[in-house]
Formats: structure tokens, sequence, C-alpha cells
């Protein structure tokens, strides 16, 4: 059994990564881990007794997220699966995480060079569902003989575009949730067979 | 749940073991056709060609993230002890 002590401290721990990425969703990820020590109500030092270093932190914290995504796309390449659930369950997470999505992409290339990869590690295992789906639709004749590859960018090349350009598209709310059905619908009939 | 030591995919199934066998420690995809764990060499060479083809990266740039993601792996763990 875990000690009061033990307890008290995965509490703070969670309290910090859940506030980090509250702000960094929000102001993104130049944001200081001296604020969020502030929003989190513990002192500076805390954030560093649970997390050795800003890198140690923004690789929990997007590696927290990667998790989610992972999690729910294992189970999606199993042959019951098709491509409308696989797409439906990768907006899903993507509705529930936009604000911090969106600071992940569009900052990106202005992260530590570790945590870039850890993006990098993620984008390679949705990948991997992707094309385990897209060849088997592919062997069945139900989709297009086009690269996978262009396949895969195309779909994330249609999100993203919605999601950078989200003050015309969505002022007032979230731009994925409005779009999701048309996004999805159009890519399904452009790759269909 | 298990997580394949050589590439950190998650292996719930008994398909994502190598011939079904779930004592194994590494995925259906870092085993070789007789089921002995693929080598260093062939798994970067492996995980680069596969992130190639699934996003159309550069080779380079694809050799990094597969390196990268393998520094992360308890199978390689003695490949960059140097560092």
């Amino acid at each position: 059994m875990k000690s009061k002590r033990e307890i008290q401290k995965e509490s703070t721990r969670q309290k910090i990564i859940d506030t980090a990425y509250r702000i960094y969703a929000m102001e993104g990820f130049s944001s200081s881990t001296a604020r969020i020590a502030k929003e989190a109500g513990v002192s500076h030092g805390t954030v560093f007794a649970h997390f050795q270093s800003l890198n140690d932190l923004l690789e929990c914290i997007i590696g927290e997220f990667q998790i989610s995504l992972a999690a729910e796309f294992h189970d999606m390449a199993e042959s019951s699966a098709s491509i409308s659930d696989f797409l439906d369950a990768h907006l899903k997470i993507l509705i529930d995480h936009e604000d911090f999505y969106l600071r992940l992409i569009t900052e990106r290339s202005l992260l530590p060079e570790e945590v870039q990869y850890m993006y990098a590690d993620n984008q390679s295992a949705i990948a991997h569902h992707f094309n385990l789906l897209m060849s088997r639709e592919m062997k069945n004749g139900t989709v297009k003989e086009v690269p996978v590859h262009m396949l895969f960018n195309t779909w994330f090349g249609m999100i993203h575009y919605y999601l950078w350009n989200k003050d015309f598209f969505s002022p007032d709310e979230p731009v994925l949730a409005r779009y999701a059905e048309e996004l999805k619908h159009t890519f399904l009939s452009l790759i269909a067979k | 749940m298990k997580v394949c030591v050589a590439c950190g995919m998650p292996m719930e199934k008994k398909t994502d073991f190598p011939g079904g066998d779930e004592q194994k420690d590494y995925c259906v995809y870092c085993a070789r056709p007789d089921g002995t764990m693929r080598s260093f060499e062939e798994a970067k060479t492996g995980m680069t060609k596969f992130i190639m083809e699934s996003q159309g990266f550069d080779e380079a740039a694809a050799e990094k993230i597969a390196v990268n993601s393998m520094k992360r792996l308890p199978a390689w763990k003695d490949q960059f002890s140097h560092e």
C-alpha cells in the first residue's frame, strides 16, 4: 500500500502535469515553469523536485498526450476496424485536445530536439496503424492504389490546414468538432476506389 | 501489458508476438523470419524504411527519427552506452 506521503507526492506531480498541460495549451510552450508553479499553487522548486529539467516536464506532458493517442489506436488496426472508425478515433482525440495539439504542431520546431523526436515517434505509431488499414483496404479493392504516405499526408494536411486557420474557419468555437464529419467524408470519398 | 523492447510497440494480442509466442519480449515486426530478434542495424534500416514509406520523409531525417527512437528502448541500451 502506498504511504500517505507517496500519495501526496503523486498528487502534486499530477497537479503540475495537469496545470502545465493547460498553460501550454492556452499560452504555448514558451510559458515559464515559474508561471506553471504559480498556477498549480506549488513553489518553483517543487516543479524541479518532480521533474529534473524543463525538457523532462515537456517530455512528460507530450508523452502523456501520446500515450492516450497510442492507446486509442492500438486496437483499431484489427481487421474489424474500418477506415471510418480509425478516422473517427483520430478526430476524437484531436477534438479532446484541440488547443494543445494546435500548439504542438505550430511550435513543434521550437521545442527541444529530444521532445521533437517524441512527437515524431508518435507520428510513426499513427502511421503504422494507418498503413496497416490502408494496405488491407487496397488489397480488398476498396481504396485507390496511391502511395500510403500520400494518403497519410493528405489526411494530416486537411486537419492541420483547418487547425492553422481556425480563426477563419471557426472563430468562436472549436474548429475540428465543427468540421469533423465533412473532413472525414471528403477524405473517404477521395480515397474510395 | 508488455511493450516491445526493440520498437516500443504495445503487445496486447497473441498476433503482436512472433509466432504468437507471448514469452517473447519483442514484437512480430522486430523478429526475423526464424523468430530471433533482429540486430541493431537491421532494426535501424527497417525503421528508417518504414518511416520513409509510411510518411514520405527524407532518408536522413527518417534515420535520425529511427535512431532517436531506439535510444529510448531497452534492447539497444548497450549501443548508446558510450554516449
